[in-house]
């Protein structure tokens, strides 16, 4: 029993180096057939075996069996030009701030300080979104259910960031900015409409419900 | 397709098998030749499985361990159909044309 054990950890090893999903879906399974195809009193992993593991292992990981849908590959690539168009905004912001300063002042002096606050806020959040935009092309990418929820629960938080804008009349203020943050939300909504298609949404389905 | 998936979808196709029972099957099928080990099965069934050609028939757990067995989808019947034939065709091919070489060597 303890010589099972040992090779059964010694196997447990070398299937380590599978993709995780893989492993959750079936690492028992093939850890059965493993132990099963042992021969009688082994204890170590065979080189052969060994050998033929790591190759599935190298073979899953550079070219994984589910190709992505185009749907996917379309919305990964919009994911990164959010990502850009961000960056994009953030410079605009930035670079305009002086001018929405002035136009501010000039119109409503009261609120001078609460646009500046707002484009602060913008400025320092930038890397935060751009930060989500890319860790959502990764995992989306990878077809995480959970990506899926993630890109549709920030898509939410986007319009309403949008929305809140526009009431404020930042519009009036800055046009390039609401351009920019329009793009943004544009390449958002693009993104998440395609990852909630049908045929991307085989692609999401956790391994264990696919049949 | 490579030999080892053709053997797979050959094992499957009287009806479904767990890992360890498409392993024996294979070594059957190819009389002893074939020797399918794990890593080799278990790729071939994650590429089989996204492809819609093989599809998960029901598990059980037996001994604490959990046992699921695949059976062949009706699109995995068809292209194991094509290949069979594709391979019958070179094979008989193979065969016509070796036969007079084979009936001079006799002579």
């Amino acid at each position: 029993m303890s010589d099972m054990t040992a090779l059964e950890r010694g196997y447990r090893r070398v299937l380590a180096l599978y993709p995780r999903s893989f492993r959750a879906d079936s690492e028992d399974e093939i850890l059965a057939v493993l132990l099963a195809t042992a021969e009688e009193g082994q204890t170590r992993v065979g080189l052969a075996e060994a050998w033929d593991l790591v190759r599935g292992a190298v073979r899953m990981r550079l070219w994984p069996a589910a190709p992505r849908p185009r749907a996917v590959r379309a919305a990964v690539k919009l994911m990164l030009a959010g990502a850009a168009a961000e960056l994009a905004a953030v410079v605009t912001v930035a670079m305009t701030s002086g001018a929405v300063r002035a136009a501010v002042a000039a119109r409503d002096p009261a609120n001078v300080n609460a646009a500046m606050v707002h484009q602060v806020a913008i400025l320092a959040a930038a890397p935060v979104a751009i930060g989500m935009w890319l860790w959502l092309a990764w995992a989306n990418g990878r077809g995480e259910d959970w990506a899926r929820m993630i890109s549709a629960a920030c898509f939410g938080l986007l319009t309403l960031s949008v929305l809140g804008s526009l009431s404020e009349h930042a519009g009036t203020y800055a046009p390039a900015s609401t351009i920019a943050a329009g793009i943004v939300w544009a390449i958002g909504l693009a993104s998440v409409v395609l990852i909630f298609t049908p045929a991307a949404g085989r692609y999401y389905r956790p391994r264990l419900a696919r049949q | 397709m490579q030999e080892a998936t053709f053997l797979i979808l050959t094992a499957l196709a009287d009806g479904p098998q767990h890992g360890y029972g498409i392993i024996t099957e294979v070594a059957q099928i190819s009389v002893g030749r074939v020797k399918l080990r794990a890593g080799t099965l278990y790729t071939a069934l994650d590429r089989l499985r996204s492809d819609g050609l093989v599809s998960v028939d029901g598990e059980e757990v037996v001994e604490g361990r959990l046992r699921r067995y695949y059976r062949l989808t009706p699109a995995g019947t068809k292209v194991l159909a094509a290949e069979a034939a594709r391979l019958q065709a070179n094979a008989t091919a193979a065969l016509t044309r070796l036969r007079p070489g084979l009936a001079g060597g006799m002579a």
